[in-house]
């Protein structure tokens, strides 16, 4: 394998844009819980700190930074420190193998035109409108007889970066111009969205999405309390045993795919079947009869992978305070919290990738070219959104379970289920219908 | 060359987390020390353009077996009691046995050991590993899963109620 | 690419690692966690030879020695655990009960 500047330049550019965009779901998920949680509870949630309280996140994070380190005495002060990163780093490296765009061949040059002006121009009053909008309410909060520094502070910084944001595109909009055309090093080769296109990719998301209990046990163990013990080791029993479920699920989607590679997964599953010669379906693997059961049983386990409720037992708090991270604080505790919502993104895009068509838009062709790509990736986000949003929804809806039901439907309910549905698809396969 | 970089700092984590192994004293560092040790061995795994293997060392080895080894030095609550100290004549014997062992093992893998690495990639993908695997391995396969069925019904026995001995009331 | 024999003397010392804690330590656990290591360092020299000879069956073996791992950690711990109910300790000094 050969790779020149070019690729180096490009890898780097896609860690960068995937892994700022996972750190930036969890403020943006923290709100939507938040405001979730109070639309479902017929509350008005977080409402003060920016528009719609959209800023209240950032407040939070802050406070995390500010807080005092907490280790206590009797903690295994090593392991303590290190537990939240055993699950971090699990949760930000999974999502490397799954692809988020169609491919598409980087344009050679870009001539200044109609559509060039067009997308900056419109990027640009967009981020100028969320400015001004932002930068009001900031300006009406600072009017308010007791309104905090801090927030304030937020807000103008906010307002005053995304204005930046709206004169850098134009700036670039305007070098462009003057150029007139602007020749790209990378131009004529392929662009795969996809960190790392390996060929047991799916192998290597369970790989390390098992790997994600140590953090949660090693928490438990070190903190030296009962609760966050009782916590990790309830955690990694219902890890293990759902582990198991949730990659026989997906062996049905590897199955009809016949590779272990998501970008053949994701491939398979575009285009579209007809139906009775008049409805056209798209090919995903969620539409297809032979999924359904292990479309359901992979979610399911997904929850529980997670330690969503309502199987979230290793922090249930009426029995447990807070299970493993009872003893943490400042920015340990919030990296807990950060590698449970990046490991929610991370399992809500790998069902996308599975049983939801992955970047395929429906109905539609994606041509190689930017716009497809753009699409596609739009499609992408826009489906894993939808099922984050539903991870909120079925916590604030459904009361969690007792432990030992957990279990019992995991290993009686759940494994030969999805056991089942690999002889289903086989047999579906072996005669030719999918 | 990069290959070598990743090759001596993996090598040199899987040592050192080994000698922790054997050298802490209490057994959750162990244990984790040991999963460390294993990763760094899956990485050797790729380098030995066995990816599928790899991912397999790290979901069983990782995932499972050291979850397992974790989850019970936990139940029993071993890292406060006391490892009783092995006798000195015992102790010198073990570390000078198998210091000499490996010597000899290395020096022997430096000497006689003259490999040429034949030409082109090595195809070890998971659809090759399967053809070999379900033609040529198929009865082992078999026993091996007939094997797995007999350690489950065991450990079920000796570690459920009925193995446990009457308390004295 | 790098020569099998590194991989082979890596494997050795792992090895090396694995037997002088099996003989310095009394703690059952940490005794079998050395057994896993040498099982382990013997699964490094079956892949660096199946690169070495480009052959698949030795990638099948360290599939199997997987498998048995998995089972023997199984019905080792249980062994423990039940030698921890019994003695209330898994120092395998004191489980000389068959011992002459």
């Amino acid at each position: 394998m050969t790779f020149d500047r070019v690729d180096v330049v490009l890898e780097i550019v896609k860690i960068a844009v995937v892994v700022g965009l996972l750190l930036n779901v969890v403020p943006i998920m923290v709100w939507v819980e938040r405001r979730g949680s109070a639309l479902i509870q017929d509350r008005l949630g977080p409402n003060r700190v920016g528009p719609f309280g959209l800023i209240q996140s950032m407040a939070d994070a802050l406070k995390f930074i500010l807080k005092e380190d907490v280790i206590p005495l009797q903690a295994h002060k090593w392991l303590y420190t290190l537990a939240p990163m055993f699950g971090l780093i699990p949760a930000l490296t999974t999502i490397a193998v799954v692809p988020w765009g169609r491919p598409f061949f980087i344009p050679t040059e870009i001539v200044y035109g109609p559509r060039v002006s067009g997308v900056c121009l419109i990027g640009a009053a967009v981020l100028a409108i969320l400015a001004i909008a932002l930068g009001g309410a900031t300006a009406k909060y600072h009017r308010k007889p007791n309104y905090s520094k801090l927030n304030f502070t937020i807000g103008v910084i906010v307002a005053v970066s995304l204005f930046l944001g709206a004169l850098a595109l134009i700036g670039v909009m305007l070098g462009i111009k003057t150029a007139g055309a602007v020749h790209l090093p990378g131009g004529g080769r392929l662009f795969e969205p996809i960190i790392a296109d390996l060929n047991v990719g799916i192998l290597l998301i369970f790989a390390l999405a098992s790997l994600g209990v140590y953090g949660i046990v090693t928490a438990g163990w070190s903190s030296a309390n009962k609760f966050s013990l009782f916590g990790g080791i309830r955690a990694s029993a219902q890890m293990i045993s759902y582990e198991l479920s949730l990659a026989l699920a997906a062996v049905s989607a590897l199955m009809v795919a016949g590779s272990l590679r998501l970008t053949d997964i994701v491939g398979r599953q575009t285009g579209y079947f007809v139906l009775f010669d008049t409805v056209k379906i798209p090919a995903w693997n969620c539409f297809s009869p032979a999924m359904w059961l292990s479309m359901i049983v992979f979610i399911v386990s997904a929850f529980a992978e997670t330690n969503r409720l309502p199987f979230d037992f290793a922090e249930a708090e009426a029995e447990l305070v807070a299970g493993y991270h009872t003893e943490y604080s400042s920015m340990k505790f919030a990296m807990f919290f950060m590698s449970e919502y990046i490991a929610m993104t991370t399992m809500s895009a790998l069902v996308v990738t599975l049983f939801f068509g992955g970047w395929d838009v429906p109905w539609y062709n994606e041509p190689p070219t930017v716009t497809g790509f753009l699409l596609s990736a739009i499609s992408f986000l826009a489906k894993v959104g939808f099922l984050l949003f539903v991870f909120v929804w079925v916590r604030w809806t459904i009361p969690r379970l007792k432990y030992d039901i957990l279990m019992k439907i995991g290993w009686k309910v759940f494994l030969p289920l999805a056991v089942a549905n690999i002889v289903l698809v086989a047999w579906f396969i072996a005669m030719r219908w999918i | 060359m990069i290959e070598f970089a990743i090759f001596f700092f993996f090598a040199a984590i899987a040592v050192i987390f080994a000698l922790v192994v054997i050298l802490h004293r209490n057994p959750v560092v162990g244990a984790l020390s040991l999963v460390a040790s294993f990763f760094a061995l899956a990485v050797m795994y790729v380098l030995l353009d066995a990816p599928f293997l790899a991912a397999l060392q790290v979901i069983v080895y990782a995932g499972a077996i050291m979850v397992l080894f974790l989850f019970v030095i936990m139940l029993l609550n071993l890292q406060h009691g006391s490892e009783p100290a092995t006798r000195p004549v015992q102790q010198f014997l073990g570390y000078a046995g198998s210091a000499f062992f490996g010597l000899a093992l290395v020096y022997y893998l430096v000497k006689y050991t003259v490999l040429q690495l034949p030409p082109g990639p090595f195809l070890s993908d998971a659809r090759a590993i399967g053809v070999t695997l379900f033609e040529a391995y198929i009865f082992p396969f078999e026993m091996v899963s007939i094997l797995l069925l007999a350690a489950i019904v065991g450990a079920l026995l000796l570690s459920g109620r009925g193995a446990r001995p009457e308390v004295a009331r | 690419m790098i020569p099998t024999s590194w991989f082979l003397i890596l494997s050795a010392i792992l090895f090396t690692i694995g037997v002088c804690g099996f003989l310095t330590r009394k703690n059952g656990i940490t005794m079998f966690m050395c057994v896993e290591l040498m099982v382990n360092a013997v699964n490094l020299t079956f892949l660096a030879y199946a690169r070495q000879f480009h052959q698949l069956h030795g990638l099948i073996f360290v599939f199997f020695v997987m498998a048995i791992a998995a089972a023997e950690a199984a019905v080792g711990l249980a062994i423990f655990i039940s030698l921890f109910h019994h003695r209330e300790t898994i120092d395998v000094d004191e489980a000389n009960l068959m011992r002459w």
